[in-house]
């Protein structure tokens, strides 16, 4: 148990002050949070190297990713830049029974909860709608509908709960998704029902091209407690600060207490996909401002101060990292094209006599051109 | 009442047949359905205390607890999307919308979410839920409260669309639709709730799967294919056609989603001839369906083209209205004449 | 050493083209994978394009300024044989042949609409098999016989050609206007299938009437063919034509009978029903279905199948005031006498008041006609449609006849029987008439044949 020994009231409080959370600086710099600390006592210079190594992994994955699309492979890219700590800090807090749900940008959360490279290209390049049984990661395909995966969540949880396990689900969404009725009405059911769910939302400050302030005129974090759940803004590139507030949050959904929400502040720093041209609305400034703040460079400033950031482990980690891109690259070039009369595979889980016509009509269709099925 | 009779009318019920209205018989059902599997839950606004604003889930609440029964916050996409997740973790949720009207705040988690997540997940996630739907006018009542939105639904991959007609069919495929693997809307004809008939709660081999329809009246003369709330007008303007001696085939579809072509096309190969009815609009409507199939089908054996009786292509009208779009005896009969090539009201139309 | 060629890709969902801006590498430059080599503009963005291979530059196909098209190729690349490579290009989608001739232009409808046709060819379709369109063998259908399959078959077997014949909704229009019956035709089409050919021979073989003079009209009276005679007409020509017809006669001394008959209308079993020689006839036909099957058939040319009834509907031919119908009883071969009597005689009063209803005259599957009540010995029946054997009643009549090696007056009758002959062969057809004649002739010999 993670809990101090302060009452439950009092942490009510302390989470509604809704101060923001951060336990390393831009430049490196460990600061000292009483509150905080101590959920992450665990995270040793090893294992801050571990995440550091994650980290630098998955945005190689995701800058080959977007070379994979700009070379024709993938159809689609959507990058999560500078969204990195915000990911691996709550995903790696996870249990192995937890369940996530999670919008279409969260591939870092893919890949720590075991989703292979491999299995994180078919829904880009078209092969496939979905990359892994969720089942086998704790892990629902991710949701193209802005929004509607925190209803998912809500729900699963509720399951949990009914089961009597202390299972946790987790609902990941963007600032853009707080304006769709599914969240709030997710937040609304996750209330009356205590759900064990952690709503955590990655304020990476644009939904395409409408800035936050267009979703929200107060900081999203201040929503929560007017539906009744307690609430965290942490600093989302800090990925201490995130795995802390993740960890408070499944506490207290484990033991009974019901639904958290969390605003993770980030940045995207690249476009909304590779469709997207950011230079007609970003300004140039603020993205510097951001560039700034990266997750990564913070973490590599802290291992350097505590000299762990030797050239060895610099190459045994880019290393780690070419390895990932070549596997994601061969990975995707690699997927089978899928047979044509697949399209009429699972559209139900029982025999169905209108779809079972359409394929033979098909079959016969593709027939007449001498193709074998 | 003691705590012993308590117990005695939470028995499972006896064996056997009785008569019970259409909204009991569902009643009944799902009782059934709780009994027998844990993992079915029911979830809507007002399911649980009051026991539903038509009371099919009258008692379910007292006898198998608010975590069984859930009275939900008053959001059907909330409740739909809730229910995809409860079916994700295991369960088989049964969700209430409370008038056809309203069903549309949830359609986008129906159709992008509950329909899709098998294909989606190419079989991984089932979604063995059920959404119940009052539907239908004849009411009296004021707006959103008398649509047929079943189109919408009989058009989405994924989804399996049914209706009961009569309280038999409602208790049976009620636990049907329950114990289905796939998604099932269930269409309930609000203004039939109150018809009583013989109900046998005994589900056997020998039961009618939910996707066939049913011949409910033999007929050689003209098929008249209808469901839900416009059966039993159907039977009744059988009734009539028979003094003018004409024999109808009334068929009770049943199901809209898949259509039982097979009974439909052995009727038409019969007869030659073909008049569809509901309460829906006419245009896109599951009418629209069945006459372009059944001419594509039976083309060589249809006497006349295929008639459909339907609502206009208008927004449900207000009560003092509602006789004008609604089908009704006459009308069908109407279209019957007209694919018998009888006189009738559209006779000299032209082309 | 291999070369492999990069084709533009579609930059952003949907994109059909861009313009390249500029190259960052040149001709013969080496590469590294996702090195920046080219910039282009889209409708959407400005991208860069990072090489989808380690290599060296052979070929820059396109000029800076220049729009591409998307899936044209914009570089070679020279590669190791075996790097980890883009595969080869798959033609674009419509691609058309190469070598088009002159250039086709969709003709433009509105502003904007459609992007133009790709290579300025006109727009071809695949080739099909069965036009020899591929060399390789074609495939055989994949599909397993769906539910469509059995049911198509399904649907020919089951339409009996009788109640509805299958034809077209405009054919049908054609027979209705021309006054032809549909049941009256066999069809010429696919599998039976009445065409509008067959419904305008059967029209022109109707109207071929001889052309009478003006005086000679005046002398004649015309009656408008329509209604049962219409019908029975219809299903006369339609059986006399379509069945090889042959007829066989049996005169027989019935004596025995007529007594039995008597004693029959004196028992207290038969008190109240109408007994009479129909009632015994009828009843020793089905005895003599039984023992010959085959008289109680039919040929479905449709299925190409012979069908053999495991019930008797015995059909009784009756002037009724509206024509000739032939009503049936149903399974008349699971009834007494008594109950034969009581269906039989209640059966024609129905049919002569004009009650009978479609059930009643439907499902026959075999007949008999009394010609006897009009005073006539025997004739040539004509089979009901679909039937395989028809029995005809003469007169009884008081002939002299061999009787005990003497000459006496006895009550003798003929029977007459017409039978189709593709069904029933000769030896069978006169061992049923044989059958009949031997318990008419001595009611006792019944006890031989159950």
């Amino acid at each position: 148990m993670l809990r101090t020994t302060a009452s439950e009231e009092h942490l009510e409080t302390e989470l509604l002050g809704l101060d923001f959370v951060q336990l390393l600086t831009p430049d490196g710099t460990r600061v000292t949070n009483p509150r905080f600390d101590p959920l992450v006592a665990d995270i040793g210079p090893d294992e801050l190297k571990a995440l550091y190594e994650e980290m630098i992994v998955v945005r190689r994955i995701d800058t080959e990713a977007t070379a994979l699309q700009r070379q024709g492979q993938l159809g689609l890219w959507p990058p999560l830049l500078g969204q990195e700590a915000a990911q691996i800090g709550s995903a790696r807090a996870l249990r192995r029974d937890d369940f996530v749900f999670t919008s279409y940008r969260e591939n870092a959360v893919a890949y720590c909860r075991g989703a292979s490279l491999t299995q994180l290209m078919p829904v880009w390049r078209g092969t496939a709608l979905s990359g892994w049984n969720p089942y086998d990661i704790g892990m629902a395909t991710p949701a193209v509908i802005i929004g509607a995966q925190t209803l998912h969540a809500t729900g699963y949880a509720l399951g949990c709960a009914m089961d009597g396990v202390d299972s946790v689900a987790v609902a990941y969404f963007g600032d853009g998704a707080t304006s769709q009725g599914d969240v709030n009405e997710a937040m609304v059911f996750a209330a009356s029902f205590d759900a064990p769910v952690i709503f955590f939302c990655q304020n990476n400050q644009w939904a395409i091209s409408e800035p936050v302030g267009l979703q929200a005129q107060r900081p999203i974090a201040e929503r929560a407690p007017g539906f009744g759940i307690p609430s965290m803004r942490v600093d989302g590139n800090d990925v201490l600060a995130v795995m802390a507030a993740t960890r408070v949050a499944l506490e207290r959904a484990r033991s009974g207490g019901g639904p958290t929400f969390i605003e993770a502040v980030t940045y995207r720093m690249g476009p909304h996909t590779t469709s997207d041209d950011p230079s007609r609305y970003v300004d140039p400034e603020v993205q510097a401002e951001w560039a700034g703040k990266d997750p990564i460079a913070r973490v590599e400033a802290l291992l350097g101060s505590l000299g762990a950031m030797t050239d060895d482990f610099r190459a045994a980690v880019q290393e780690k990292a070419d390895a990932a891109a070549a596997e994601l690259r061969a990975g995707c070039l690699g997927l089978p094209e899928p047979e044509p009369l697949t399209v009429f595979d699972n559209v139900y889980a029982t025999p169905n006599s209108g779809v079972e016509r359409q394929r033979s009509q098909y079959a016969a269709y593709l027939a007449t051109f001498g193709v074998a099925e | 009442m003691s705590a012993a009779m308590t117990t005695e009318t939470r028995a499972t019920e006896t064996p056997g047949s009785q008569t019970l209205t259409l909204s009991k018989a569902i009643n009944s059902g799902l009782r059934r359905a709780l009994e027998d599997d844990p993992k079915v839950v029911l979830l809507g606004e007002d399911i649980g205390t009051l026991g539903g604003v038509f009371r099919v889930t009258d008692g379910l609440q007292r006898d198998f607890g608010d975590r069984r029964v859930m009275d939900t916050p008053l959001a059907e996409s909330g409740i739909i999307g809730t229910a995809v997740g409860l079916a994700m973790r295991g369960y088989r949720p049964v969700c209430e919308i409370q008038f056809d009207g309203f069903i549309y705040p949830g359609f986008n988690q129906i159709v992008a979410q509950v329909a899709k997540l098998h294909y989606r997940t190419q079989g991984a996630v089932k979604m063995p839920i059920t959404i119940r739907v009052p539907f239908g006018g004849g009411i009296g009542a004021v707006e959103h409260h008398s649509e047929s939105p079943e189109a919408y639904f009989a058009h989405t991959a994924g989804l399996r669309v049914v209706s009961c007609s009569n309280p038999q069919d409602a208790h049976t495929m009620i636990r049907q639709a329950i114990a289905c693997d796939d998604p099932v809307l269930f269409f309930e004809p609000k203004r039939r709730y109150w018809t009583k008939g013989e109900v046998s709660t005994e589900l056997g081999p020998d039961t009618l799967p939910m996707e066939k329809a049913r011949v409910v009246r033999q007929g050689t003369d003209v098929t008249l294919v209808c469901y839900g709330p416009l059966v039993i007008t159907a039977m009744d303007a059988a009734l009539a056609a028979e003094a003018e001696g004409v024999s109808i085939e009334v068929i009770d579809l049943r199901s809209l989603s898949p259509i039982d072509f097979e009974t439909v096309e052995a009727s038409v190969r019969k007869t030659g001839r073909l008049v569809i009815t509901h309460e829906a609009a006419q245009f896109g409507g599951i009418g629209a369906e069945i006459a372009a199939s059944i001419t594509e089908r039976c083309f060589e054996y249809l006497q006349a083209a295929p008639a459909r009786v339907t609502g206009f292509d208008v927004p449900y009208p207000a009560a003092k209205l509602e006789e004008h779009f609604l089908p009704n005896l006459d009308r069908l009969l109407d279209a019957v004449d007209r694919v018998m090539l009888k006189r009738n009201s559209l006779t000299g139309w032209g082309e | 050493m291999a070369v492999r060629d990069f084709a533009l890709p579609d930059l952003g969902e949907g994109l059909t083209e861009s313009e390249l801006v500029s190259w960052r590498v040149a001709i013969g430059d080496a590469v590294e994978l996702n090195q920046i080599i080219a910039e282009v503009e889209t409708a959407k963005a400005l991208v860069e394009l990072p090489s989808p291979f380690a290599g060296t530059i052979a070929q820059l196909y396109a000029e800076p300024g220049s729009t591409v098209q998307v899936g044209s190729r914009i570089a070679a690349f020279e590669v190791a044989d075996d790097a980890a490579s883009t595969p080869p290009e798959t033609p674009a989608e419509g691609a058309t042949t190469e070598g088009s001739t002159a250039a086709i232009e969709r003709e433009p409808v509105l502003v904007g609409y459609g992007p133009p046709v790709e290579g300025g060819a006109r727009p071809t379709r695949k080739p099909r098999v069965f036009e020899g369109g591929s060399s390789a063998e074609p495939a055989p259908v994949a599909a397993p016989a769906s539910a469509a399959a059995p049911a198509a078959a399904a649907q020919r077997v089951e339409a009996s050609p009788r109640s509805n014949p299958r034809s077209t909704p405009p054919v049908r229009k054609l027979a209705r206007d021309l006054g032809i019956e549909l049941t009256s035709l066999v069809g010429t089409g696919a599998d039976g299938l009445i065409t509008r050919d067959d419904v305008e021979r059967a029209a022109a073989q109707a109207t071929d009437a001889r052309a009478a003079t003006p005086s000679e009209h005046a002398r004649e009276t015309r009656t408008p063919i329509r209604g049962v005679r219409k019908h029975t007409a219809a299903a006369m020509v339609s059986s006399a034509f379509t069945a090889p017809h042959v007829s066989e006669f049996l005169t027989i001394d019935v004596t025995p009978t007529m007594e039995l008959i008597e004693k029959l209308k004196r028992s207290r079993e038969f008190s109240g029903l109408r007994v009479n020689l129909l009632t015994v006839v009828a009843k020793a036909l089905c005895i003599a279905v039984g023992r010959t099957p085959s008289v109680n058939s039919r040929w479905d040319d449709a299925a190409q199948e012979i069908v053999e009834y495991g019930y008797v509907n015995l059909g009784i031919a009756a002037a009724t005031p509206r024509g000739l119908v032939v009503p049936n009883v149903k399974d008349a071969d699971r009834m007494t006498l008594a109950q034969l009597a009581a269906a039989l005689s209640e059966l024609v009063e129905t049919a002569r008041a004009g009650k009978a209803s479609p059930a009643d005259l439907g499902g026959g599957t075999i007949s008999i006609t009394n010609i006897g009540v009009f005073g006539i010995d025997a004739g040539t029946p004509i089979l009901n449609p679909g039937e395989a054997m028809i029995l005809a009643m003469g007169a009884v009549r008081r002939m002299p006849w061999e009787f005990r090696d003497e000459i006496a007056l006895r009550q003798v009758m003929t029977l007459s029987v017409s039978f189709d002959h593709r069904l029933v062969d000769g030896e069978q057809g006169s061992r049923f008439l044989a059958d009949v004649g031997a318990i008419l002739s001595d009611p006792g010999m019944l006890l031989t044949m159950v």
